[in-house]
């Protein structure tokens, strides 16, 4: 399971339209914000690993945000996500004669 | 995970986040950031990505890293983190980590044809001494080779490179750097004499104005493009202008965007300086008092092979030109001379030699970049008007000479690989000298680095096959002198001869003239441009490819020994970011298995050289120095007696465990009881990452390159310092007497480089006048023609091909492909190509095309619907970290004449469908 804490930062008059627009999104939830200074602080929740990205897209394409950047990353350990390691990685073009990794063990 | 315990890590994480950012928190909330990690230890480290060189935090729980967050006391990063660099603590922990030597065998024994099979650390070392100790023999120092990188900790370039220049003698160390930005370092040697950027990244909020130079740092550079990108929003004033060859994501905020043709920023660039005389906006106080004028020889080649012995029949075309081409109708122009005419390429062996001109020599010599001749050359896009493209050159020079202005040009591989990579780099001061906008806060040409260590270790340590410590080169006697007594050398220990640079090791394994290879830190064989050769000689050739890595990758597919290395918070280190600061962390959690630092490696493999294996005499061919006999460095075993070594010393007794070095036990206090893996399996008590950083501070120490001691970089409220590091104070800018101690008292600006700073006199044909002037304290104004790319669509080949990369990858994304969040968000490299180049072909989105080059073929998936790349009718982009598409076997190993850096942004190529 992925948390992040996300910065994102609007116009001060844009706040509490910007905290709602961000409470909307589903895994999104807004826990602090400044006014003066536009600055809001939200987590994302990632339950599907696409999400983790995606979100983050999602939330700087919102009407009037500026900018929204990641600052803090949690993680857990969790065998089955990284079980789905990228597929293809052994299918190199050209290079099928050279001999594959055995006996890793 | 319960529903209660994930609230609880959601409150603590955006206190934590809140906390980081600056946003004031009532004392509930605050509570609540310490209760996530009341049973973590955190510690400051440094990204292990780009060369922005963000501070970041790391949290650890029963030796592993369990969070990571962006360092609110960077002032690099302040608080923020990019995309790749919030995953540093997952990288670690990709399923496919080598933990194990693998060596490829046939019934038991080391088989260059077999599979690999797991072997101890001891057996692995026995066949690397025996293969090396082979190939030593049979060739001498110039048969073996080290490839490096800009990945390198400090320590280990630091190691390796003294294990190659005073233990072996060869100069064949290399590394990936070279592919990164050496044409940034010759461009910096030539115009200031010393090497990096006078400037730093608190440039960005004292600016009026950014200009992008093929660097698209919305996407490669995120951390400081959000800093630009703050400073553009709060200030009506502020300007941001790309100039690219195709529509990226800095497009996005760019007030102006200008789409050139490949290889024409040389022309752009010299009709601003044009512009600047025209509009006799020269600023001839500063000009006066600190520069000269210069030039060079145009006719230098192209940085390839000058013999189609090795090329396959359909590249000789292009390879032919190294030798000889004929000037084009545009180049004619640029260089005063006659469309048509044959040029024999006479200075390709002497492309640096560089001379002083007069300033009407100069002014001449930029005459002919006029705006008519400028724009109909350069304009990138054809769906552009003629007319739009010219008021934007126009705009371009308005902004950098309006003389209220204050502007920084940045630039990363768009100019340093380039086949004249060194000259463009060059003409980016030419225009900041003249207007005297550099070397000031928010005044100053920046070279962007893409390695996080490129310019702390590759170019500061010096492992490169010209370079030493500190700036100094093999090349010149006083330089080697002064290493040999650092190393406690005999004298004439060091070879005088420049070794093979990274692309050349690559030639010379083909041509059979380098046997033995290691590979640190690195992935050559998927970076190292048209990879179809190198590849062949590697796995077909009689040689022994050695490849220390992390994980699996082309490098590691194609080698007869992999070793098993740990990574960045697995080890002690330190690197070098662009702005000349250096950061240090502590080993964090244990390597893996048998995975181990590269320099527990370097130091474990030196211990079974005895000096009278390698400090006898040895042959060096084509070594012509004054201070030695033809072709051979002297026996120094006498002289190494009377210095009180034995012939049966190992390199590890001589030049790592000696009694200086010994003197930094471990532990240590500064460790703070965390763990140090290479001095336990060591076992001798030495704390050896600190005892090679001292000794290798001595270098620079007193030099203009000093760094402070290591205990300072190590302290809790240190988020490393800028050098020159003078009395305990870092320097912001360099040359500028307000901030630099190195700069004479009264003289306001000095450029104190030491490098080619007497010169010969003459105009734009040659030298006229062999005396040689004395330019001490100025940096010179480079006069640099533009010339046509040597490899340019055809009738067959019609296309360009531009490589780079992607925010969510670094470089050949061992790493980042490891994460499954950033695999899973860019999985492979597409062709982004522009949709009438598609509907041409028959092509549509997603649909799999061919791509073929003289130099070999691949296939991709077409993207045409622009997003974060949108191509001009004429150029396709390919990003290179998917193996799967494997591109370099398509680019053109042409570098730089100067710099040997290799053009990854041009060459041309047919695409067609599947």
């Amino acid at each position: 399971m992925n948390l992040s804490g996300i910065l994102v930062i609007t116009a001060p008059d844009q706040v509490e339209a910007c905290m709602a627009q961000l409470n909307a999104l589903p895994g999104v939830d807004v826990h602090h914000s400044d006014i003066a200074s536009g600055k809001i602080v939200a987590t994302q929740e990632a339950e599907k690993t696409e999400d983790e990205v995606e979100g983050l897209k999602r939330i700087k394409a919102l009407p009037g945000v500026l900018m929204a950047e990641m600052v803090y990353h949690y993680f857990e350990e969790d065998k089955a996500l990284e079980a789905q390691m990228p597929a293809d990685l052994d299918k190199y073009q050209g290079l099928k004669e050279i001999p594959v990794f055995k006996n890793k063990s | 995970m319960s529903i209660t315990r994930r609230d609880f890590l959601k409150t603590s994480i955006a206190a934590a986040t809140a906390a980081s950012v600056g946003i004031s928190l009532s004392p509930a909330a605050k509570a609540a950031a310490g209760k996530i990690d009341k049973d973590w230890r955190w510690d400051k480290g440094v990204c292990r990505f780009c060369g922005v060189g963000c501070g970041i935090q790391i949290a650890t729980k029963n030796d592993r890293i369990v969070a990571t967050k962006a360092d609110p006391d960077s002032p690099v990063n302040r608080g923020l983190n990019c995309i790749k660099g919030y995953f540093n603590g997952k990288i670690l922990y990709g399923e496919d980590r080598l933990t194990q030597p693998l060596l490829r065998m046939k019934n038991g024994k080391f088989d260059k044809k077999g599979d690999f099979m797991a072997v101890s650390w001891e057996r692995a070392f026995d066949e690397m001494e025996k293969q090396f100790k082979k190939a030593y023999t049979e060739l001498g120092p110039t048969g073996v080779a080290i490839m490096g990188s800009g990945q390198y900790t400090v320590q280990e370039g630091y190691a390796s490179a003294k294990l190659m220049k005073a233990g072996f003698r060869s100069n064949n160390i290399d590394p990936n750097a070279r592919h990164c930005m050496a044409s940034a370092v010759a461009g910096f040697i030539q115009t200031f004499g010393i090497d990096e950027p006078a400037g730093n990244y608190d440039d960005i909020e004292h600016t009026d104005t950014m200009v992008l130079w093929g660097a698209n740092m919305a996407e490669m550079h995120p951390i400081l493009w959000s800093r630009i990108a703050d400073r553009r929003l709060s200030n009506d004033n502020v300007r941001v202008v790309n100039l690219s060859t195709y529509s990226n994501m800095s497009s996005d905020l760019a007030d102006l965007e200008i789409i050139f043709k490949p290889q024409t920023d040389l022309a752009i660039q010299n009709y601003i300086a044009r512009e600047i005389i025209k509009r006799d906006a020269v600023n001839w106080d500063f000009v006066k008092k600190h520069c000269v004028f210069a030039t060079g020889p145009y006719d230098i080649g192209y940085g390839m092979r000058d013999n189609d012995k090795f090329a396959f029949a359909a590249e000789k075309d292009t390879q032919a030109k190294q030798n000889k081409i004929k000037l084009d109708a545009d180049e004619a122009i640029a260089q005063r001379r006659k469309a048509g005419e044959q040029v024999d390429q006479t200075n390709s062996g002497s492309a640096g030699k560089h001379w002083l001109i007069e300033f009407e020599n100069f002014k001449q010599a930029v005459e002919p970049y006029t705006l008519d001749y400028v724009a109909e050359l350069a304009k990138g896009d054809t769906d552009e008007s003629l007319e739009q493209f010219k008021a934007k050159l126009k705009q371009l020079a308005d902004l950098y000479i309006e003389p209220k202005r204050k502007v920084v040009s940045f630039w990363t591989m768009g100019f340093n690989q380039h086949q004249r990579g060194t000259w463009v780099n060059e003409q980016a001061y030419m225009n900041h000298l003249l207007l005297g906008k550099q070397a000031m806060p928010g005044n100053g040409a920046f070279s962007l680095t893409g390695q996080p260590s490129a310019c702390g270790t590759a170019r500061e340590v010096g492992t490169f096959a010209h370079r030493l410590p500190a700036d100094m080169v093999v090349m010149n006697p006083k330089h080697r002198a002064m290493s040999e007594d650092i190393w406690k050398l005999p004298a004439n220990t060091l070879n005088p001869k420049v070794g093979s640079h990274i692309t050349k090791i690559m030639r010379d394994l083909e041509d059979g003239s380098v046997k033995w290879l290691w590979v640190q830190v690195c992935n050559p064989f998927q970076g190292t441009a048209n990879a179809n050769h190198w590849i062949t000689a590697a796995r077909e050739m009689d040689n022994f490819i050695v490849v220390a890595d992390a994980y699996p990758g082309v490098s590691t597919k194609v080698a007869d020994l992999v070793l098993p290395a740990a990574m960045i918070f697995e080890k002690w280190g330190a690197y070098g970011n662009a702005e000349r600061r250096t950061q240090m962390w502590r080993e964090q959690v244990p390597p893996p298995g048998e995975a181990r630092s590269d320099v527990w490696q370097v130091l474990e493999f030196s211990k079974r050289f005895k000096l009278k294996e390698v400090w006898d005499e040895k042959s060096i061919p084509g070594l012509k120095d004054k201070d030695f006999a033809d072709n051979t460095l002297p026996d120094v075993l006498d002289a190494a007696k009377q210095m009180g070594y034995s012939a049966d010393d190992t390199l590890y007794d001589v030049l790592f465990a000696n009694a200086e070095n010994k003197k930094f036990k471990w532990p240590d206090p500064i460790a703070k009881d965390h763990d140090n893996h290479t001095v336990a399996i060591l076992g001798d008590g030495w704390f050896a990452e600190k005892a090679l950083f001292e000794e290798y501070a001595r270098f620079g120490r007193g030099h203009a390159h000093d760094l402070g001691p290591f205990d300072l970089y190590m302290h809790d409220d240190v988020r490393g310092l800028r050098w020159p590091v003078v009395d305990g104070k870092e320097t912001t800018w360099r040359f500028n007497e307000k901030y630099d101690p190195y700069v004479t008292k009264g003289s306001g600006i000095e450029f104190y480089g030491k490098a080619f700073k007497a010169l010969p006199t003459g105009d734009l044909n040659g030298v006229t006048g062999k005396d040689k002037v004395d330019l001490s304290g100025k940096a010179k104004i480079f006069f640099r023609p533009y010339a046509a790319a040597v490899e340019q669509p055809d009738e067959n080949y019609d296309m360009w091909l531009c490589t780079g990369r992607v925010l969510e990858h670094w470089h050949s994304g061992t790493m980042t492909r490891r994460v499954p969040e950033l695999h899973r968000a860019v999985p492979a490299a597409l062709l982004y190509m522009h949709p009438r180049d598609a509907d041409a072909r028959g092509l549509k989105r997603n649909d799999v095309a061919w791509l073929e080059s003289r130099r070999g073929k691949i296939k991709a998936v077409v993207e045409t619907h622009g997003g974060r790349n949108r191509m001009p009718p004429g150029t396709v982009f390919v990003p290179w970290f998917d193996e799967g598409v494997f591109i370099n076997k398509l680019t053109l190993d042409a570098t730089c004449p100067i710099s040997k850096q290799t053009d990854f942004k041009k060459c041309a190529i047919k695409v067609y469908k599947a």
